[in-house]
C-alpha cells in the first residue's frame, strides 16, 4: 500500500493544479465556458465497423468511444496514472491479484449501476474469442479472472505479474460498458455502445455520421478534467469525411467546428488564420515504422535488411513532405514514451554501405534495370500500404523511399490496398515491407509487437509482430519486463530489448504516430486524453 | 466547324503524339527521379510546370506521361470496336434468335453506366494499367456494338450486296469485300471521338486510385497525388488536367472534323 501514498498525493495536488489552472486560464483568455450548442466533429480516420472498442480495436473507434465511454483509470499528463472510474487500486505483495476501489454513485446511460459485477463483465466479454477482441485482448493475456469482492471493490486476479496493467487499463478499448447492454447481440452493441461516458449515441448513420446528445445525469469525469457534472456541449455531430481537402474546406467555412488527420501543407496554411487552432497530441505507443519481414527472403538474411534501411533516404523525404509538422524518429517507441530507446547512428543514410552488405549477402550482381539479383531472382520488396491508415503525405513518402532503395539495386512494388485486402495480403504472409500503426499507453507495446507470440493472430485474426520477430532471448526480455514493477530495472529490461530490435534492423522507424487537429477558435476547452491522444469533447464549450 | 479549329486541333495531337514517341526530345530527365529538397516548387524557369510532392519534375512527367495515356486510350478504343464488331456482326447478319439474344444482352450493358461496368470488372480482375484498359473497352463496347449492328442491318439489304450475292460470292468474300468497308467507314468518326473518351475514362479510373500504380508517370494518376494538396499547390492538379483535356478536346474537335468533311463529300 506504501508505494500508493506518493502517487495519490500527486495525483490530488495535479487535480487541485488543474482544478485552479482552468478557472483562471478559461476566465482570462476564453471567458466563461457557456453551455449548450453542437459541436461538429469531422474525422478522417476510417468509419469504425463497430463502436465497441471491445469488438477488433483500432484508433478510429477509440476516438469516437472517447465521448462516451470511459475506463477505470486515467493518465495526466505529466505520465502518472490517476482516478477514473476507480478511484484507489493496490497491488498484492506477489503482484498476482490487484483490488480496485469502484467510484460509487455512478450509472451507465441505461440506467444499470455501475458495480464491481460490470468489472468483470467487461473482463470476460474482452477475453471471449466471439467478441473477437485484438486490442483488449492482447492488453488482458495476464488476466485469469474478475472476482467482486464487495459491490464496489474489483479483484483482477493473474496469471503472473503485469507491471502495464494499469497503462493497458486506461485505454478507450478496454473501457467499461454496461453489463445489461453487452448481454445484446453483438450487432446491436456495435450500433449503440452504453457506457457511463458525458455523451450517448443516439444514431450512428452509416458512410455519414454518428449523433451524440448529453449525459444529463454525468457524475464520472476523470481526475484531470476542468470541471464536473454534465459536459457543456449539448450535442456532437460526429462526421466521415476521409476526403483531406474537402475537410479542411469545411472547416475554413465554418461548416465543422473541428477536424482530426490534417494534412502536413494544411496545417502551415491555417497557421496563418486567426480563426484555426492547431493541436498536436502524438499518439503513444509504437512510432510510425516501417516493419521488415524477416520470416521470408531476402529479409531472413540480417544484412540484407540493413542495407534496405541504410538505402532509405527517410531525413529528406520528412523534410520535403512534412514541412517541419514531424521530428525524425529513431526509436521503436513514440515519443511520449519515457522508456524509448533512440538509436540515430544505426539508421544513417549510406549508399555505399548498403552496396558493400548486399554484396556481401551474395547479391552481387544487378539486371538491366538496375536491380540486384541473385542466382536469377530479382531482389524485390512486395509493399502493401493501407490507403486508410496512411495519410498522401506518407504514401507520397513511401514513393520516395522507393526511388532512393532503387539506386541500392532494390526493386520496391508499392501495392495501394483497402484495409481488408491490406488485412488479407499480410494475413498470407505476403509482404516483406508494411508500416501498421499500434496504439498502446506505455511499453508494453514491445511484447505486442516484437515477442514471438505476436507472430500468431488474435481471435480477429489480426498479428501484431510484422517483422515477424522470433527471438527466445527477446522474447524473455520482454516478460520479465512485463512483471518488474521496479522501474529502475523495468527501464534497463526495456532498453536492451529495444537494442535488440534496432540492431536487429527489423524496423525503421520513420516519426510519432501524427495526430494533428485543428479547431475553430469558437471551440474552447478541447484536450487530448493524455491516454491515447483521442479528443475528448466534455470541457469543450462553444463561444458562437 | 472551323477549318483552323480543326487544323489546332491536329496539331495538338500531332504533339502529343510525338511526345508519345519520343518523350525524350522534348522532356530529357528522368519522371520518376526524386529531388526531395526541391519539392513544391512553383512554376519556374528551371521546372515550367512546377515540381510535386517528391521534387519530381512535373512537365517531364507530364511529356513521359503521354504515351502511357495514350496508348491507354487507344488499346481500349481498339478492345471496345474489336468487341463491338464481333458483337454488331453477329447481331447484324446471325438468324434472328442471335439478333434477339445479343440486343437482349447490350440492352443488359446498357442499364448501367459505362464507368459503373468498369469498375466492376476491376474489382473482380484487381486494379492496374492492364485491367484499367481493359475495362474502359468492355465500357465503351455496348455502345460501338449497337451503332454496327444498325449499320450491318441497313448495308446488308443494299443492291450491291444483293448483286453480290446473285454473282455468287462467298460469304466470306462479301463479309470482306463489301460489308466491312462500309460499316468501318461511318466507324472512323466514332473512334476518332471514342479515344478521347477512353482517355478521361482510362485517367478516371487512375485518378480513383484503380489504374496506375504511384509513382508512374500517368495523368490521372498525377491528377489524384495533387490533389491532395489542391488547397496549397495548384500546378500539381492544373497541368495533368489541362493535358486531359487537350488530349480529349483535340480527338473530339478532329472526330468531328472530319465527320463534318466526309459528309460534304
Amino acid at each position: 500500500m506504501k508505494r500508493f501514498v506518493a502517487p495519490l498525493i500527486a495525483i490530488a495536488s495535479v487535480a487541485l493544479l488543474v482544478a485552479g489552472c482552468s478557472t483562471t486560464s478559461t476566465g482570462s483568455s476564453d471567458g466563461k465556458p457557456v453551455a449548450g450548442g453542437t459541436l461538429v466533429y469531422a474525422t478522417g480516420d476510417a468509419e469504425p465497423t463497430c463502436l465497441d472498442p471491445h469488438v477488433g480495436g483500432n484508433y478510429p473507434q477509440a476516438l469516437v468511444a472517447t465521448q462516451y465511454l470511459e475506463s477505470l483509470v486515467s493518465k495526466n499528463k505529466a505520465g502518472d496514472i490517476i482516478p477514473w472510474l476507480a478511484t484507489k487500486w493496490s497491488e498484492s505483495a506477489d503482484g498476482l491479484s490487484w483490488d480496485f476501489t469502484l467510484r460509487t454513485g455512478v450509472k451507465f446511460t441505461d440506467g444499470t449501476p455501475f458495480e464491481a459485477d460490470a468489472v468483470a463483465a467487461n473482463v470476460a466479454h474482452l477475453q471471449d474469442p466471439a467478441t473477437a477482441s485484438s486490442t483488449g485482448y492482447l492488453a488482458l493475456q495476464k488476466v485469469t479472472g474478475v472476482t467482486a469482492v464487495d459491490r464496489h471493490t474489483a479483484r483482477i486476479t493473474l496469471s503472473s505479474p503485469d507491471s502495464a496493467l494499469l497503462d493497458s487499463l486506461s485505454q478507450p478499448w478496454l473501457a467499461i460498458e454496461s453489463p445489461t447492454a453487452l448481454k445484446r447481440s453483438q450487432a446491436v452493441n456495435c450500433e449503440s455502445p452504453v457506457g457511463t461516458g458525458p455523451f450517448v449515441v443516439t444514431k450512428w448513420t452509416h458512410q455519414q455520421s454518428i449523433s451524440l446528445v448529453r449525459n444529463e445525469g454525468y457524475t464520472s469525469p476523470p481526475a484531470d478534467a476542468a470541471h464536473t457534472g454534465a459536459a457543456y456541449l449539448k450535442a456532437i455531430d460526429w462526421r466521415f469525411l476521409p476526403d483531406s481537402v474537402s475537410r479542411y474546406a469545411a472547416l475554413t467555412a465554418g461548416t465543422v467546428d473541428v477536424i482530426d488527420n490534417v494534412q502536413p501543407d494544411t496545417l502551415v496554411a491555417a497557421k496563418k488564420s486567426k480563426d484555426l487552432v492547431a493541436l498536436d497530441a502524438p499518439r503513444p505507443g509504437a512510432s510510425n515504422r516501417i516493419e521488415l519481414n524477416s520470416s521470408i527472403a531476402p529479409f531472413d538474411d540480417a544484412r540484407v535488411r540493413e542495407a534496405f534501411i541504410r538505402s532509405a533516404n527517410v531525413n529528406d523525404a520528412v523534410t520535403s513532405l512534412f514541412f517541419g509538422t514531424a521530428t525524425r524518429s529513431y526509436s521503436a517507441l513514440s515519443s511520449v514514451e519515457k522508456l524509448g530507446v533512440s538509436e540515430p547512428k544505426l539508421f544513417g543514410y549510406d549508399q555505399k554501405a548498403a552496396a558493400t552488405l548486399l554484396d556481401a549477402a551474395g547479391w552481387g550482381t544487378k539486371n538491366a534495370d538496375g536491380y540486384r539479383t541473385k542466382n536469377g531472382t530479382v531482389l524485390e520488396l512486395d509493399f502493401p500500404v493501407s490507403t486508410n491508415q496512411s495519410i498522401p503525405a506518407e504514401q507520397s513518402l513511401f514513393e520516395q523511399l522507393q526511388a532512393t532503395s532503387k539506386q541500392a539495386g532494390f526493386k520496391v512494388n508499392l501495392h495501394p490496398l483497402d484495409l481488408s485486402s491490406w488485412y488479407g495480403a499480410l494475413g498470407k504472409n505476403q509482404y516483406n515491407l508494411v508500416s501498421a500503426p499500434y496504439t498502446k499507453v506505455g511499453p508494453d507495446v514491445l511484447r505486442i509487437l516484437f515477442d514471438s507470440a505476436g507472430t500468431k493472430p488474435a481471435p480477429s485474426g489480426y498479428f501484431a509482430n510484422h517483422s515477424q520477430v522470433k527471438d527466445p532471448a527477446l522474447d524473455a526480455l520482454l516478460e520479465k519486463a512485463a512483471q518488474t514493477s521496479d522501474q529502475t530495472e523495468r527501464a534497463s529490461l526495456y532498453k536492451k530489448a529495444q537494442e535488440i530490435v534496432l540492431g536487429g534492423f527489423y524496423i525503421l522507424p520513420l516519426y510519432d504516430q501524427q495526430n494533428h487537429f485543428l479547431r475553430r477558435s469558437v471551440v474552447s476547452g478541447l484536450r487530448a486524453m493524455p491516454t491515447v491522444s483521442t479528443p475528448t469533447m466534455y470541457d469543450a464549450w462553444l463561444s458562437r | 466547324m472551323s477549318r483552323p479549329a480543326v487544323i489546332v486541333a491536329a496539331a495538338v495531337l500531332a504533339f502529343l503524339v510525338f511526345a508519345a514517341l519520343f518523350p525524350g526530345v522534348i522532356a530529357p530527365g528522368d519522371p520518376l527521379a526524386i529531388h526531395p529538397l526541391d519539392s513544391f516548387r512553383a512554376p519556374s524557369f528551371a521546372h515550367p510546370f512546377g515540381t510535386d510532392e517528391s521534387g519530381r519534375d512535373i512537365f517531364t512527367r507530364i511529356i513521359h506521361g503521354t504515351g502511357a495515356s495514350l496508348t491507354i486510350g487507344l488499346s481500349a478504343t481498339a478492345i471496345g470496336v474489336g468487341l463491338a464488331l464481333i458483337l454488331g456482326l453477329l447481331s447484324g447478319l446471325g438468324p434472328r434468335w442471335l439478333d434477339f439474344g445479343t440486343t437482349r444482352f447490350l440492352e443488359v450493358l446498357f442499364a448501367f453506366p459505362g464507368l459503373l461496368l468498369a469498375l466492376l470488372f476491376i474489382v473482380i480482375y484487381g486494379p492496374g494499367v492492364v485491367t484499367s484498359t481493359i475495362a474502359v473497352g468492355l465500357a465503351t463496347a455496348p455502345g460501338y456494338a449497337r451503332i454496327i449492328r444498325s449499320q450491318v442491318r441497313v448495308v446488308r439489304r443494299a443492291p450491291y450486296l444483293e448483286a453480290a450475292l446473285v454473282l455468287g460470292r462467298s460469304p466470306a468474300h462479301r463479309l470482306v469485300r463489301h460489308l466491312l468497308p462500309n460499316v468501318v467507314g461511318s466507324l472512323f468518326v466514332l473512334v476518332t471521338l471514342g479515344i478521347g473518351q477512353s482517355i478521361v475514362w482510362a485517367s478516371s479510373l487512375s485518378y480513383l486510385g484503380l489504374g496506375a500504380v504511384p509513382p508512374a508517370a500517368e495523368w490521372g494518376a498525377m491528377l489524384s497525388a495533387g490533389r491532395t494538396y489542391l488547397g496549397s499547390f495548384w500546378w500539381m492538379t492544373f497541368f495533368p488536367g489541362l493535358f486531359i483535356v487537350l488530349a480529349a478536346v483535340g480527338t473530339t474537335l478532329l472526330g468531328r472534323g472530319i465527320q463534318q468533311g466526309t459528309r460534304l463529300r
